[in-house]
């Protein structure tokens, strides 16, 4: 028998290969595009105490440390060999599904009438029926819209299907044949990774497995404490927005990240209420719950590739999710596009993070991914059908020792685009330019990523444009210790022509034959100071055409003429203008914005909204704010008390009824 | 002259520390060389080794087929040595490259980086042309400023241009215009164009594997003329033949042209003789597994070797069909060492050739598994290379000792430790990459090769669950053998996107009719150089789906079929229900590519290795380590092995380049073809 620390290593790697064949064969099996593109699924193995001690790093999604297994464990006390629990409800499995198009499987393995472990596998199945096809929108304000919910049940019970529940779930959906054929992959996957576990156990006994998946969750855990320790006792505050919705205001995650000795605490105290749009987060407030934790693994990982992928990695994660917020929704709020927020609590938490050490982190990326799809008529077959034009996200943030990187950020780094030529084959659309964008980095030390260009003209009548998942049009990708914030999104339709329009979202845009769609994302934020940035650097940026010569000089003070480096005058230049180096640079809007809308009086207005009934707080709230914002102008400063009262005055003019 | 000549055959594969060269005849092989290589001109080492040929009394002008093998062009690519390449795109396109498929290599990597793109965006060119998906022109090429832009490309020092335009596999007249403009006013470039490289639909990796072609070709053509003139020169008279990344071979003249096709040809000679190997001993199913000092890498024959068009080289993916083979691991110089939390690691850092394992003694000082492989008694002083390469074991032992004290274990277990580490770090690649290609490794054999490979590859077996172990009987050289055993073969692909039912009557027969006389001019071609052939052959396949799906299935359709789209649909039909149990007879299906693969076998000899020592009744015996246990292990010659008889691991076989480990489990015999099949006993 080896020593126990030779048998961890050795553990480690056996338990991460169940876990990426199960994964392989997944990929293998699975029908829908959803398997193959973007890799949306996720195979598990998961201790009996119901924590993640495998989880896929090659194939699949990445980023679900921290799922909350426990309670659906719990809730079945007959576990038998052959079992197989499906759901996809997100106010049923505590957390676990959080919006309904991933559809779980689960399975026990037993070991002498034992159950020693589970195995436990999702989709992202292409459909889940609801409102729309594809099931996702973020104008459906109840999961009642989004589609069939199942609460957890037994789909087999030893090994028997039950075909009844089945086709409930099947009937339900849009695409039944391609769910079947993803369900049908999950369970070949489950199948092989139950096979493996069980040789496992055979090979080193009970008692050693039992050692081993313990071994390996400490062994994560060990090495995060030591991550932590690096960084400073302390409580840093971080705060970002999701754009205004329809009421004309923003929505706010705030975060007061606690290290102590070697654990975290997230308090998200202060963030605002959930949301009418479908973008609410159903975490039923979990601990180190797995849409809040991303950003912390992926910087422990950044700093230490030997961490085992595991849920040991957040057992030292204690947060505060406030009931009724956007980050941890009641019953029955939206939740299909919660993927535009959970992004955004990335920022937050790397923000917070950066407060913390500022030597590690880097500036905000583009801080969105959305997908814009076409529904139009297709030239054959004359039916109308829904097509992607492309996913486009931005660039990422500058990091403190290097450039962010250009299209594409670390939040959505598993995305895969569509050659422009299957899109044109596909799609009725002339694709013009598809491409980086000029001067669209917040500049610095170090520059943030460019972002992205995509013009395209339709070709076919009443063709709907939508772009899912968009956000960052108001408030700035923040740069960092002096860096500037990157550029907004801009979308025209028809740009340069007569009937140029902007438009400032694409929820839906109906366009006819000839006309264009152009649109810019954003960068990602800068980091230092740009006039310590190299000239070399900036002209090869100005070579590259990412930058202009006009923004060399303006941001770098770097004068290039005739293609070469004015260097004296450069040096001139930079000893000149001395410029402020804020920690962050956050740009116009939210200046504007906090300059009335301060923290201390979004809080009070979050605080005191809480207390109101969940369906009157979206009405409150607004009529709050316009009082509040009311009562400043007039130069006074608003308490808790004050806030109170005023929502004693809506109340009573509305009839409300506490 | 004399009549023998008809049949010497030469194989050559420069490799990273060798250039191995393999002569064989008509009965089999004649004999197997190592030279060092030499990285500063490769030409150099092929000379030296038919200076040696010379020296052993071969007559070089008996030599009428000469096939070789480099690294020269994937070194090119991964060092990022090649020459400054302009690209040339459609207008509004200039970022193709930089806009990739979009995802990183690392998506939980905050300081990870995009790979860089081959040609900077100030080197790429925007063309005002455009050619829609239909083929149709919607803008005329306007080639006003052009040459400007070329002359300032030419004073930048830009030597090699690619060109990829919009749907040029659809229509290449652009793309052809523009590359006889260049060639007639500016020949000094080095050109490729993507309808001819690879005219399959997908920008990215068409105008991706065109600039690959133009940025390592200026070199290769260089090296290959070099090469050409050094051969003559040495009275060698065979043209000069190179392996390719699909396991064939072509004129070097060809491999000038497109040498985009030899990336991968290293490692795909090696599969190719592992191939050869297991239609001698007559095996279907064999995992090929090649270790040397830095990687370990592996590929699944069934029949023939496994081929994939999704292959990355470096930072990139190559979607010209290639045989698929896959790194698992560490090698032979992969280092041992404690993480901060005490936790025993091997690699990825490797001690490679140079400096090598500690017990080689040529200055390396931290732990490899090599030095494992010493302290457990795998191999003694004198055992490689006869001698001329001594193993240190002493100095083994005291690089192990250090890591030992800080675990608390002795010599001896600290190496059975690594060796276990290294054995669970392959499995943990090798069993995820077996259900990716849906292999069941306990229905295959495996074939170990490399320098390593005959080291651990029974290890690994017993771990994945393999029980049929074969080590050929040259393990180190069978690149090289591979070359010598090759055939002419050329694939070719034309994107159709199109679904089954817009095909006219006689489309499909058209398009690959194309296809195939395009192939068959090719093989004509190469044949004229003097290659003989024994047959010429074609295989069809159409990469199909069902509508609106994301990937495709690659079916393969036989020649009376192809109008016959009922018996295609049904092929389609069979494969789609094994792989993912879903039947979907009513859904419309399309076909995205018909490839065609040209095949032309070349004449070749028996595959027989003669051997020069004497069956030994008696071997010694050495105490070894393993399993936590010492133990007897019979140490043998591995060409002292009587042929047929049945022997009881564990063992340890010697040999000229490597060493056998047999573990206890298994049985083993010397085949009449001089390979060693190792056998697991049952239970």
């Amino acid at each position: 028998m080896n020593n126990k620390k030779v048998f961890t290593e050795i553990f480690k790697n056996r338990v991460q290969a169940i876990a990426e064949e199960m994964a392989n064969v997944v990929l293998r099996t699975g029908f829908t595009a959803f398997v193959k593109e973007t890799g949306d699924f996720g195979t598990y193995l998961i201790s009996k105490e119901g924590e993640t001690f495998a989880s896929p790093l090659d194939a699949g999604y990445n980023l679900s440390i921290g799922l909350p297994v426990k309670e659906i464990i719990a809730l079945f006390d007959d576990w038998a060999e052959g079992d197989v629990v499906i759901f996809n409800d997100a106010y049923t499995t505590y957390g676990l599904a959080t919006h309904l198009p991933d559809v779980y499987l689960m399975k026990p393995v037993i070991v002498d009438d034992q159950v020693v472990a589970f195995i436990m596998s999702f989709i992202h199945a292409s459909d889940v029926g609801g409102r729309v096809p594809g099931s996702v929108s973020v104008t459906s304000y109840d999961i009642y819209q989004e589609g069939i919910r199942l609460a957890p049940v037994k789909l087999y019970k030893k090994g028997v299907l039950q075909k009844d529940i089945y086709d409930i779930f099947l009937n339900n959906c849009r695409i039944p044949e391609q769910n079947n054929g993803d369900i049908n992959a999950l369970m070949s996957g489950m199948y092989r990774g139950e096979e493996r576990v069980k040789e496992l156990i055979e090979k080193y006994g009970l008692e050693e497995f039992y050692e081993g998946v313990e071994s390996v969750l400490s062994y994560a855990e060990d090495r995060v404490r030591n991550l932590i320790r690096e960084f400073p006792d302390g409580k840093y505050e971080f705060w970002d927005y999701l754009d205004p919705d329809e009421d004309g205001y923003p929505i706010r995650i705030r975060c007061a990240l606690e290290i102590k000795d070697g654990d975290v605490y997230l308090d998200f105290d202060g963030t605002d209420i959930q949301s009418r749009k479908a973008i609410n987060m159903a975490t039923m407030g979990q601990q180190g719950h797995y849409m809040i934790v991303p950003a912390l693994i992926r910087y422990f990982r950044t700093i230490d590739h030997q961490i085992p992928w595991n849920s040991g990695m957040v057992r030292m994660v204690k947060n505060n999710l406030p009931s009724g917020s956007i980050l941890n929704c009641e019953h029955p709020a939206s939740v299909g596009a919660r993927a535009a927020t959970f992004i955004r609590v990335m920022d937050v938490i790397t923000g917070a993070l950066s407060t913390a050490r500022p030597d590690a982190l880097p500036a905000a990326g583009c801080g969105q991914a959305c997908i814009i799809s076409l529904s139009a008529v297709d030239r054959v077959s004359g039916k109308r059908k829904v097509g992607v034009i492309q996913p486009i996200c931005g660039g990422s943030g500058a990091r403190p020792m290097k450039d962010g990187v250009d299209g594409m950020d670390f939040a959505v780094g598993h995305m895969r685009n569509v050659p422009v030529e299957s899109t044109e084959a596909d799609m009725p659309v002339l694709v013009e330019h598809y491409g980086l964008r000029k001067d669209s980095y917040g500049h610095g030390r170090y520059r943030g990523g460019a972002g992205v260009e995509l013009v395209f003209r339709n070709l076919s009548p009443d063709t709907i444009v939508s772009a899912r998942n968009m956000e960052r049009n108001e408030f700035q990708p923040w740069g960092r210790m002096g860096g500037t914030q990157a550029s907004l999104a801009l979308i025209y339709k028809n740009e340069g022509k007569e009937d140029q329009l902007q438009l400032h979202s694409l929820d839906e845009v109906r366009v006819q034959p000839g006309d264009t769609i152009s649109f810019y994302s954003q960068g990602g934020g800068g980091y230092g100071d740009a006039f310590m940035r190299p000239a070399s650097d900036v002209k090869r940026d100005c070579d590259n055409e990412l930058l202009s010569v006009e923004a060399a000089k303006k941001f770098y003070g770097v004068c290039i003429k005739d293609g070469v480096v004015a260097e004296k005058e450069t040096e001139e230049y930079r000893r000149n203008n001395a410029h402020d180096l804020p920690e962050f640079s956050f740009g116009d809007y939210r200046k504007n914005f906090e300059a009335l809308w301060n923290d201390h009086r979004q809080l009070i207005l979050t605080h005191a909204l809480y207390s109101v009934p969940i369906n009157f707080r979206g009405y409150v709230g607004n009529m709050l704010r316009k009082k509040i914002e009311e009562k400043v102008r007039k130069g006074e400063e608003v308490n808790a008390s004050d806030v109170q009262q005023m929502i004693s005055e809506i109340n009573a003019g509305a009839a409300l009824q506490q | 002259m004399s009549e023998h000549k008809e049949q010497l055959r030469l194989g050559v594969d420069i490799g990273g520390t060798f250039t191995d060269l393999l002569l064989a005849d008509r009965d089999g092989v004649v004999l197997t060389l190592k030279t060092p290589s030499v990285p500063k001109a490769p030409e150099q080492a092929v000379i030296n080794g038919l200076t040696e040929l010379k020296k052993r009394g071969i007559d070089l002008t008996d030599i009428n087929v000469f096939i070789h093998g480099t690294t020269l062009a994937v070194n090119t690519l991964i060092e990022r040595k090649g020459c400054r390449t302009a690209l040339l795109v459609t207008k509004g396109f200039r970022d193709v490259l930089e806009m990739r498929r979009m995802r990183l290599e690392n998506t939980i990597d905050l300081y990870g980086d995009k790979v860089l793109p081959l040609v900077p965006r100030q080197y790429v060119l925007e063309i005002d042309e455009r050619i829609t998906v239909d083929g149709d022109i919607l803008q005329e090429m306007n080639l006003d400023g052009l040459d400007a832009q070329l002359e300032k490309l030419i004073a930048d020092g830009v030597e090699a241009i690619g060109v990829a335009f919009l749907h040029a596999y659809k229509n290449p007249v652009h793309e052809k215009k523009i590359k006889e403009y260049i060639q007639q006013k500016y020949p000094q470039f080095y050109i490729s164009v993507s309808s001819e490289i690879w005219p399959q639909q997908k920008e990215y990796e068409r105008t991706l594997v065109t600039v690959i072609n133009s940025y390592i070709g200026r070199k290769m053509k260089d090296y290959f003329e070099h090469l050409i003139v050094g051969c003559t020169s040495m009275g060698l008279k065979a043209s000069v033949l190179s392996t390719m990344s699909n396991g064939g071979i072509m004129t070097a003249e060809s491999a000038a042209q497109e040498p985009v096709r030899t990336l991968l040809s290293g490692p795909a000679s090696g599969v190719i003789g592992a191939t050869r190997i297991a239609q001698q001993i007559g095996i279907d199913k064999v995992i090929t597994f090649d270790m040397g000092g830095t990687s370990a890498d592996i590929a699944v024959i069934n029949k023939t070797a496994n081929y994939s068009t999704e292959n990355k080289i470096g930072d990139f993916p190559v979607i010209i069909p290639a045989i698929d083979v896959t790194a698992i691991g560490a090698g032979g110089g992969s280092i041992a060492w404690l993480d901060d939390s005490g936790i025993l690691k091997v690699g990825p850092q490797s001690a490679g050739a140079d400096p090598g394992p500690v017990a080689y003694h040529r200055g390396g000082t931290e732990p490899a598994l090599t030095d494992a492989y010493v302290c457990l008694g795998f191999m003694s002083k004198f055992q490689l290379l006869d001698g001329e390469m001594e193993i240190f074991p002493d100095e083994a032992a005291a690089a192990l000792q250090k890591l030992a004290d800080k675990l608390d274990l002795d010599v001896p277990e600290m190496a059975q430790s690594i060796v276990d580490v290294a054995t669970a770090n392959m499995y943990a690649n090798f069993i995820p990459l077996m259900a990716k290609n849906g292999v069941d490794p306990r229905e295959y054999a495996l074939l170990a090769f490399g320098g390593a490979g005959p080291v651990h590859g029974f290890m690994l077996a017993r771990e994945v669950g393999i029980r049929k172990i074969i080590v050929p009987a040259t393990p180190g050289t069978l690149c090289a053998l591979g070359s010598a055993f090759a055939d002419l073969k050329q694939d070719y692909v034309f994107t159709t996107y199109k679904r089954m039912d817009e095909f006219a009557e006689g489309e499909l027969t058209q398009v690959i009719d194309r296809l195939r006389s395009e192939g068959a001019a090719w093989i004509e071609h190469e044949a004229a150089s003097g290659i003989e052939l024994v047959s010429t052959s074609y295989e069809y396949s159409l990469d199909m789906r069902f509508v609106g799906q994301a990937f495709e299935l690659k079916v393969m359709i036989p020649e009376d079929i192809f109008e016959d789209k009922e018996a295609i649909f049904e092929r389609f039909h069979t494969l789609y229900k094994t792989l993912f149990g879903v039947e979907m007879k009513d859904a419309m299906v399309e076909i995205i590519n018909v490839r065609v693969t040209a095949i032309g076998e070349t004449k070749k000899g028996a595959l027989r290795i003669r051997r020069d020592a004497a069956p030994q009744k008696s071997f010694e015996k050495r105490r070894i380590y393993f399993d936590h246990k010492y133990q007897e292990a019979t140490v043998a010659p591995r060409f002292s092995l009587e042929i047929g008889k049945r022997y009881t691991g564990p063992a340890i076989l010697t040999a000229y380049d490597t060493t056998i480990f047999i573990p206890p489990e298994f049985d083993y015999y010397c085949d009449e073809h001089m390979n060693i099949i190792g056998e697991m006993r049952d239970e």
